[in-house]
């Protein structure tokens, strides 16, 4: 299972002020607020934070099918941090769901995975536009009664789990590819 | 209160966050703040504060976790009136 999330760090700037009273205490577990006040640039780190919530958020909705609004319920922790990728986990309900973010001044594009394993075995798209050349060779975006996107070939009719994200100026997009390299 | 009363109210206070402007006209007890009106799921808890400025409640983690539309706030900022 996959989910992304894509901020527009321009548009986020605009839309939210993470500094009002309250804001940070309803969102993050109070080991995120450290993470938040001893980052060199905190709002980079409000942002990456809510990216892998909103990434992982996407999986266990996938899951589950039930919205529910509990963003302090999912606890990050940074394994690696680099100037342009980030990995880590998300720990939810006692299953850690791994991810990997990508940034640079414009945007932050998280990716979470249910396993490790699924990290080798994603594409991983990032731009202003979804990427046409995934539509244009027989397959189709579809998504199910729920609302969940799938990839789908439209001569087997078999689908690829697909996760897509908008935000502001950009499209992030990731999809399952079980056989990376083909 | 009233219901239209509260639904007015939760109307202003959604509004600087609501990126569908007809369904905003069209606000009623079963409009979806994410869904129907498009607000981004940052911007939800600037609703929750929102809220508990104006009402002058609090509004736990377990009743957060249901406030996606107007049906649900009402209940919520009620029996958090009710119980002041």
């Amino acid at each position: 299972m996959i989910g992304n999330d894509i901020i527009d760090l321009h548009l986020a700037r605009r839309e939210s002020n993470w500094q009002r009273k309250g804001f940070l205490s309803k969102i993050f577990t109070a080991a995120e607020q450290q993470m938040i006040c001893q980052a060199t640039i905190p709002s980079d780190m409000v942002w990456l934070l809510w990216s892998c919530k909103e990434a992982a958020y996407k999986i266990i909705n996938r899951i589950t099918n039930n919205r529910v609004y509990n963003p302090v319920k999912f606890n990050c922790t940074l394994s690696d941090e680099q100037e342009d990728t980030i990995t880590g986990t998300v720990l939810f309900e006692a299953c850690n769901y791994p991810f990997i973010s990508y940034r640079n001044n414009s945007y932050i594009h998280t990716v979470a995975v249910s396993h490790d394993v699924f990290l080798n075995r994603i594409d991983i798209y990032t731009g202003n536009s979804l990427p046409s050349h995934l539509f244009t060779t027989g397959n189709a975006l579809v998504k199910n009664q729920d609302g969940v996107p799938y990839l789908m070939n439209c001569g087997t009719y078999s689908t690829i789990p697909v996760s897509i994200s908008h935000h502001g100026d950009y499209v992030g997009l990731v999809r399952n590819n079980l056989f990376p390299g083909v | 209160m009233d219901k239209e009363t509260l639904i007015a109210q939760l109307k202003e206070i959604v509004k600087p966050y609501a990126k569908n402007q007809e369904a905003l006209l069209n606000i009623n007890e079963n409009t979806d703040f994410v869904n129907d009106l498009k607000i981004n799921s940052a911007n939800l808890v600037d609703v929750i504060l929102d809220v508990e400025e104006q009402f002058n409640i609090v509004i736990d983690n377990e009743s957060m976790e249901r406030m996606l539309d107007v049906k649900s706030a009402m209940e919520i900022i009620e029996a958090k009136l009710a119980a002041k």
